[in-house]
């Protein structure tokens, strides 16, 4: 391949030269591939510079580095010396470097990287995607956490310490397999695993929250269409009093002696009785 | 210069209980260091004291702010009646400036934590409210001082003790006190007439009532208007708190069970 290359750019310069000037060249003509090598090379380095510093400045514009500020993937990578928008940025820009060296040697006619050089093409891509996925998915699930952390503060129950990891570390586990499956592992395992998984969550929350849920939508209902209102005389099912507070989940009716908190499904279950004035 | 500070030390010495407020890391480390046990009363417990009052507003005025303390200290079982006490606060900087020493006695009970912790209304929304008052006092209309009152928790009570003057622009609304667009509305809350009637968690049930309290054997100091008589009148007949702002003098008082609990100056802020 090199040779044909080789006798290819021979021919181009001898159409373009003198007969005289091509005398002259021709002890150079073995060169001719190391120099394109070394042309392409230089190339490449300037290409994947670009990329990077392209790449850092997309990334910066886009906010990256304040959303990723003090997760513990940001605090882990800090320890190296470099940081989450370096990795991201520099992982496109050493891709680009690798795909013009390989076609670098392809010009020198090292048979083996010709070989493997459609497979390297089609993998390297897949490689790098399943790479950003990874380092994505660590920073949502380090921010997810985080986000759901500083939500149960106001919560004094230590039990509720659980609830953070977890959230982190099913996003962890979801971009991971995506990166596998990316790369082409075999993840069948561990998709029935997720798939498992959620289940049990999706079944225990319905179960759990199962209340709540009806309770809430038809808060929302009352929210929005207001058919009592704060100071209203109502009779919801058996309990009867005032109005003193209507949230998403609940109605605070207070009696002379009593308040009842009546969940709002109760409302649309059993009927409000507005008493008039 | 002042080469004998004992001549001043009696202030200091001989006391059951110091209470730090708002002191900063290290005076409180230091004060634990020294194997002390100070009182921290503070918006927030960010020295990790063990014997914390929060303070919701800071009280311009020092006796304000020591009574709320004391009286916090007081309902937490940290003191009692008879204690000696000392307060160390700042008077002219944030920071303390200067120690009080103060006797804990049974007149020192004005109510003020009462007001904010005892009340049916949530703490924030008392003090959310405090703050739209303070603010409105401040900026007024225009130059020109302004008016309002709002009868915060026990809405419900309220709503049927009151009257609408004319329709009510919160009908259908979900504003709370403390949403930020309260402040953009704080104008335009100037302009309007009656009383607003606020909900235990916060809620603005309604503006433009008109209170129908009986004001009778309602007692207030002389001198004051019609809105400050219906606002000690209506805390009489619910369990509600009502915070005024008044035209005449500017200043923001706070009524409860028919009695003037608190008084702040709004420039002082």
């Amino acid at each position: 391949m090199s040779g044909v290359l080789a006798t290819e750019t021979a021919s181009a310069l001898a159409t373009t030269l003198t007969p005289l000037q091509l005398d002259a060249l021709e002890p150079l003509v073995p060169f001719v591939p190391l120099a394109l090598f070394g042309v392409i090379l230089l190339v490449g380095a300037a290409v994947s510079y670009a990329l990077i510093s392209f790449n850092r400045r997309l990334l910066e514009r886009l906010g990256v580095p304040e959303s990723v500020e003090g997760t513990a993937f940001e605090r882990s990578v800090r320890r190296f010396g470099v940081s989450t928008v370096t990795i991201l940025a520099r992982l496109g820009g050493y891709l680009a470097f690798v795909v013009f060296v390989v076609l670098g040697l392809t010009t020198l006619g090292v048979d083996s990287v010709t070989a493997v050089w459609p497979a390297v093409a089609a993998f390297l891509p897949r490689l790098l995607v399943a790479a950003i996925v990874l380092v994505v998915g660590l920073i949502v699930g380090d921010k997810l956490g985080l986000l759901v952390d500083e939500r149960l503060r106001g919560v004094k129950l230590p039990e509720t310490g659980l609830v953070p990891s977890l959230v982190k570390w099913s996003t962890v586990y979801v971009a991971a397999l995506i990166a596998l499956a990316q790369v082409g592992v075999a993840t069948t395992a561990l998709v029935v695993l997720l798939a498992g998984y959620l289940a049990s969550v999706i079944v225990l929350g319905a179960v759990a929250f199962r209340d709540l849920l009806a309770s809430g939508s038809a808060g929302l209902y009352l929210l929005l269409t207001e058919p009592y209102a704060i100071g209203d005389r109502v009779r919801i099912g058996d309990v009867e009093g005032v109005v003193q507070e209507v949230d998403v989940f609940a109605t605070h009716v207070e009696s002379d002696e009593e308040v009842y908190l009546v969940p709002n499904r109760r409302a649309l279950t059993d009927g409000v009785a507005r008493k008039l004035d | 210069m002042m080469d004998s500070p004992d001549l001043v030390a009696d202030i200091v010495t001989d006391v059951d209980e110091v209470f730090l407020f708002s002191p900063g890391q290290s005076l409180y480390d230091s004060f634990r260091a020294a194997d002390e046990r100070p009182v921290v009363v503070a918006p927030a417990n960010d020295v990790g004291a063990e014997s914390f009052v929060e303070l919701p507003l800071s009280f311009r005025d020092v006796r304000d702010r020591i009574r709320f303390g004391v009286e916090g200290a007081m309902n937490a079982g940290i003191t009692r009646t008879g204690e000696t006490i000392l307060a160390v606060l700042g008077v002219f900087d944030d920071g303390p400036d200067a120690t009080v020493r103060v006797t804990v006695a049974e007149s020192m009970q004005s109510g003020i934590y009462d007001l904010f912790v005892n009340s049916r209304a949530e703490p924030s929304v008392i003090r959310d409210v405090f703050e739209v008052s303070i603010e409105l006092g401040q900026k007024g209309q225009k130059g020109n001082p302004v008016g309002a009152l709002f009868v915060v928790g026990d809405a419900g009570k309220t709503m049927n003790n009151s009257r609408p003057l004319s329709y009510n622009p919160f009908e259908k609304s979900h504003v709370h006190v403390g949403d930020p667009i309260v402040d953009v509305m704080l104008k335009e809350f100037s302009r309007l007439d009656g009383a607003f009637v606020i909900s235990d968690s916060g809620k603005i049930v309604s503006s433009y009532r008109y209170l129908e309290p009986s004001a009778e054997g309602v007692d207030i100091p002389k001198g004051l208007g019609a809105r400050h008589m219906a606002a000690a009148a209506i805390t009489r007949d619910t369990n509600a708190v009502a915070i005024v702002l008044s035209e005449s003098d500017g200043l923001v008082r706070a009524f409860k069970s028919g009695e003037l609990i608190l008084k702040l100056d709004p420039e002082a802020y």
